[in-house]
């Protein structure tokens, strides 16, 4: 029995296409029952989430009657089970005809390809780890609906395996890639834990409060909003749980603040050294770390050189992420001789079955020749 | 094994130490990003060398071996070494050993010069207890001065990198600038309170007649770093010295101890008794 993989990603296209193929969760137990009741495949998984769809079957067709049949499936199924949906409306619409939207991959290349997909190499964000728990899911569903077997059971477990070996050993994962990522690991890196942290948000801006958010996930305090808008920094504040105060009395708060983050509309610099002079006298020292993703800037530049102020614009936390993800790419090759040598093994224990007799098969099928595009 | 004596165990430990060093450039090239315990075991095969060492010269005299410079010198490096490798064990201190290993190699080499382990005259008394607390907390509160020195290190360029935003400061596994600055402080303490316990401890020893304890080179330096090391204390606790500052005087007051500790020993009338 080989294994082959048909499905559409992110990489391949876009988002309206992708939700009329997707599975709900609640459908997909019925959906692998008929596809194996179909006879194309005798043990398959469906992974369906926002960024692909895929189903990975073991098989004992040859790879091209495979695709084909795993294609109407796809395609059937895409009329009957789409649920996933982010815009109902697209529901309604036909399925359209295929170019290289869907991809068919037979071994080996069935095989890289999952492991990468575990690892996240395949993802939207590099090296991301959501995916690994969603192929979790998909397996564990199949596995406990008996849709699974003794191939499928190997190489999803060895997958697992793959993904933590690349995650241990490689910085595919390294690092944060979002700006609210790394203003809350610069924070890990000034404070000794941000449990009991406050933060004050100058301006409800959206960044401000994905910042904040994030701040909040990893143990921040509080949080204090001043705004312009009053109104606007109740809500924003009623939303993280944190209080709103006065625009014009955020300077008071200084000496109860670790953190702050400004994003206001203001055309030129609402704090500068002369004013956070005085008030780092009344923190006695405490380090703190200024975060302006404002354009143009809040915060003047200036008083990053007065002693314990940690100062980060927008260009320096999207220049870290950008250095993150350049890192990120650099380890890409890394990981994909680890994956090449951890599927070799599983490939030579099948050309050692005496009842295979195909050996590894190019892509064909659908648009087999056509290959995913480097990731 | 007889020609094997203790000099050559800690030749080997600083021949370990040295290794250590060498590994720590390379970990600092690195950016120490990852968090390997190779440094760690080098030096606990170094300490462990190290402390058969002394174990041997002191079984051979029946005494703590403090009783000149080299001996000195070697208990203190000890301390230190052994102090790297308990805080090192704490959540992200692993590092700590790239930035104790240059001290120990540079000050080991220091100490095997010959002239600094003459033959030994007359047995020391250590029947007196006071005696061995007193060379025992003194050598030890340098060993946690010099662990200081090494946490101040890690903050000083921790907090320059996030300073100018380097991205090192971001990828490294070192500990947060807050909790080095609080762990540079404790250590700082426990130095201060050994060594104040070994100041006190040492007025109580016998002198010779009519030579006061405040007259020795060796007291009077002694005096001058427990106050060097007061004010560094008073300062950062009481009147809001800036930490960069403080891990300064941290790193300069260590550096101080170290180029003089030999010289101060050496003219000291009392440690040659």
């Amino acid at each position: 029995m080989s294994v082959v993989v048909i499905g559409l990603s992110h990489r391949t296209s876009p988002v309206e296409l992708r939700e009329r193929f997707a599975f709900a969760e609640s459908k997909i137990p019925s959906a692998l029952q008929a596809l194996r009741e179909s006879g194309i495949a005798g043990e398959a998984v469906i992974l369906s989430t926002c960024n692909r769809v895929e189903i990975y079957a073991a098989t004992e067709l040859e790879p091209s009657k495979a695709f084909d049949g795993l294609k109407q499936f796809l395609v059937a199924s895409s009329h009957e089970v789409g649920s996933l949906r982010c815009d109902d409306r697209t529901a309604q619409r036909d399925v359209p005809t295929f170019g290289e939207e869907i991809y068919a991959l037979a071994e080996p290349q069935s095989l890289h390809h999952l492991f990468k997909v575990a690892s996240g190499l395949d993802s939207m964000v590099l090296g991301e780890t959501e995916i690994l728990g969603q192929i979790k899911d998909a397996y564990a569903l199949a596995h406990q609906h008996k849709h699974t077997g003794a191939r499928l059971n190997k190489l999803f477990q060895r997958a697992f395996n793959v993904a933590k070996h690349i995650r241990t050993h490689t910085n595919i994962q390294r690092g944060s890639v979002s700006v609210a990522s790394v203003a809350v690991e610069l924070a890990d890196k000034i404070f000794t834990s941000l449990a009991g942290r406050e933060v004050l948000v100058i301006g409800a801006g959206e960044t401000g409060e994905k910042v904040a958010r994030a701040l909040l996930s990893r143990g921040a305090k509080s949080i204090i909003v001043a705004n312009r808008s009053f109104e606007r920094a109740q809500t924003l504040a009623a939303e993280l749980k944190g209080r709103a105060i006065p625009f014009d009395d955020w300077s008071g708060e200084f000496d109860k603040i670790d953190i702050a983050i400004s994003s206001t509309a203001a055309p030129h610099h609402i704090l500068d050294r002369p004013k956070l002079e005085p008030l780092m006298k009344s923190r006695r020292q405490r380090p703190l770390l200024l975060i302006d993703i404002a354009v143009p800037r809040d915060i003047d530049p200036a008083v990053n050189a007065l002693e314990n102020v940690y100062l980060y614009n927008i260009d320096d936390l999207q220049s870290i992420a950008a250095d993150y993800l350049k890192q990120r790419t650099e380890e890409i090759i890394r990981c994909e001789q680890i994956i090449f040598e951890k599927a070799r093994p599983f490939l030579e224990s099948r050309e050692n079955q005496p009842q295979m007799r195909h050996g590894p098969d190019a892509v064909r099928g659908l648009d087999a020749s056509k290959q995913l595009p480097a990731s | 094994m007889s020609w094997f004596t203790d000099r050559h165990f800690f030749l080997l430990a600083v021949v370990l130490y040295g290794l250590s060093t060498v590994y720590s450039v390379f970990l600092w090239r690195k950016g120490f990003r990852r968090d390997d315990h190779v440094n760690y075991f080098i030096i606990l095969a170094g300490v462990a060398l190290h402390t058969l060492a002394m174990t041997k010269r002191g079984l051979t005299f029946h005494s703590c071996p403090v009783n000149n410079l080299y001996e000195a010198t070697t208990f203190l490096l000890w301390a230190l070494g052994l102090a790297c490798l308990v805080y090192s064990l704490l959540p992200r201190f692993k590092f700590l050993c790239a930035f104790t290993a240059p001290v120990l190699f540079t000050v080991g080499i220091f100490a095997l010069m010959p002239s600094l382990d003459p033959p030994h005259g007359p047995k020391p008394d250590f029947s007196n207890w006071l005696r061995s607390l007193h060379a025992a907390t003194i050598l030890q509160s340098y060993g946690a001065f010099g662990l200081a020195a090494a946490a101040a290190g890690m903050f000083l360029m921790q907090q320059h990198d996030l300073k100018f935003h380097k991205l090192r400061a971001m990828l490294s596994l070192l500990p947060s600038i807050q909790r080095l600055e609080l762990i540079t402080l404790r250590l700082v303490l426990v130095g201060f309170v050994l060594f104040t316990i070994g100041l006190v401890t040492g007025e109580q020893l016998p002198r010779p007649e009519g030579k006061p304890y405040l007259s020795d080179p060796k007291v009077i330096w002694s005096a001058l770093l427990w106050l060097v090391y007061l004010e560094l204390i008073v300062a950062r606790m009481f009147f809001g010295r800036s930490t960069r500052r403080f891990t300064i005087g941290v790193v300069i007051a260590f550096a101080f101890l170290l180029l003089t500790f030999g010289i101060t020993n050496y003219y000291s009338g009392l440690h040659h008794q």
